[in-house]
């Protein structure tokens, strides 16, 4: 492989997504005072927008975006939880019906960002439904809707925004 | 009218959900059992610390300006009334100082070797931290080289923050007290009342009110509001008098035959940037 082939999107994209699903863990380590002040329980999700903007932009016709959903959700269970399957399974889930959606809607960003809200959406829900399979939750469902879901959107939806149309000129760009 | 699934589709969606249930309740269980993890899931958290440690300096340098420019927006405040407590804490150290002397001369007096107040620190740095609904865990960077194991209790600023839950060769994870799993507060606390100690366990935390439980309690020993709470030491691995919180209220439970008291722990869970791990010497001599 020539060095030229290294900066193909097909390259870019899987390395970008390993270091950003750190870089989640680092940004809720960092800035846990202001994430998890009390009664708020923010996630930044930059892993799953990653998804998204992959979804969003078409990355599957250049790589195996399936197989790197499972890797991701693998390694993600392993290196923050622990135990095995919520999480990977989130992922696939987010993604399969981000991907569903797209078919549906249109290309706007408009509809791009209703797309992630939705696969944020079920991401958290299943990450929620997970602790009473382990018997571990102690959060009603209103509080985790209230102090978790909504800032969790909001926080993740404005990162979206922001990273719009630098991420599809950057990807037009490694094309 | 086309059908929304087929009925393929509907039994791979089943065996599916079936497999993922049986993962996590399986490596949940696996989990709790041992100490360390397989050698894979080992190798894999040490390489992924690897790349957090390097990815965590930037991230923790902007997270550090963020908390300073909010503390100093109360910093006069806080000082005045730090100010009023520093003599006082001058006074209690050299008081501290010579009891601890005296301690010392009488154990060895005794020959007593290690007791349950006896523990050495080791400290640690934070590298990452689970962005998760549940479980929220600390990736620090101190593992089983350093000699840490699987429930040794971890400190950070005041008190308690949570145990170790599971050791790699050069990081581990820290359960966090917030975290109602069995291995992360469940552990002897004992209470400073008016007329003599309660002893109990933690056992769960209400994330709604951001305090500790400690259940069952059948002593009539009065506890009031403020009354200090502190590690027993009974178990073994954890050593007595670490700082836990500080009783919040007293309510009867749900059959009126036992006490329930909420603690406000003493840790701020929020911002831990570097945690002191407590190994009890107990046994280690």
């Amino acid at each position: 492989m020539a060095f030229w082939q290294l900066t193909k999107l097909r390259v870019i994209y899987p390395v970008l997504l390993f270091l950003i699903l750190f870089v989640d863990g680092t940004l809720m380590s960092s800035m846990g005072g202001l994430f998890t002040q009390f009664p708020w329980h923010i996630l930044p999700t930059l892993t799953l927008g990653w998804l998204f903007l992959g979804v969003q932009f078409d990355v599957e016709k250049e790589l195996p975006l399936w197989f790197y959903v499972v890797v991701v959700g693998v390694l993600f269970d392993m290196y923050y939880t622990g135990i095995f399957g919520t999480y990977t399974f989130a992922f696939i889930a987010a993604v399969a019906v981000m991907k569903q959606l797209r078919h549906i809607l249109d290309e706007r960003v408009l509809s791009g960002l209703f797309m992630y809200l939705i696969g944020l959406l079920i991401y958290l829900v299943i990450s929620y439904v997970s602790g009473f399979v382990t018997g571990i939750a102690n959060v009603s469902l209103t509080s985790f809707l209230l102090y978790e879901v909504l800032p969790t959107i909001v926080l993740n939806l404005t990162i979206a925004v922001v990273s719009y149309y630098p991420v599809w000129s950057f990807f037009q760009f490694l094309r | 009218m086309k059908k929304l699934f087929s009925s393929r589709t509907l039994v791979s969606i089943i065996v599916a959900f079936i497999v993922i249930v049986s993962l996590i309740a399986g490596s949940s269980w696996w989990a709790k059992r041992t100490n360390t993890p397989p050698f894979l899931q080992r190798f894999g958290n040490d390489l992924a610390g690897g790349v957090s440690r390097i990815i965590s300096v930037p991230t923790t340098a902007v997270g550090r300006t963020a908390n300073s420019i909010s503390n100093l927006l109360d910093t006069f405040e806080e000082n005045k009334e730090l100010k009023s407590k520093v003599d006082e804490f001058a006074q209690d150290k050299v008081h501290l100082q010579t009891v601890e002397e005296e301690n010392k001369s009488l154990k060895q007096q005794l020959k007593l070797k290690a007791t349950l107040t006896d523990y050495k620190t080791v400290s640690a740095v934070t590298i990452s931290r689970s962005p998760t609904t549940w479980q929220s865990q600390l990736v620090i960077d101190k593992g089983s080289n350093s000699g840490l194991k699987k429930g040794m209790p971890v400190l950070a600023g005041a008190g308690i923050i949570g145990r170790i839950s599971e050791v790699n060769t050069t990081n581990s994870k820290v359960a966090l007290i917030s975290d109602t799993s069995s291995d992360a507060n469940r552990f002897a606390i004992k209470i400073k009342g008016d007329d003599g100690d309660v002893n109990g366990i933690v056992t769960s935390f209400n994330r709604e009110k951001n305090q500790l439980i400690m259940g069952q309690v059948t002593s009539n020993n009065k506890i009031s509001k403020g009354d200090l709470v502190e590690t027993s030491g009974l178990g073994g691995v954890i050593p007595a008098g670490l700082y836990v919180g500080k009783v919040a209220s007293v309510t009867d439970d749900d059959y009126g035959l036992s006490k329930k008291i909420y603690i406000e722990p003493a840790a701020d869970l929020g911002n831990i940037t570097t945690v002191m791990v407590a190994i009890s010497q107990i046994g280690a001599n």
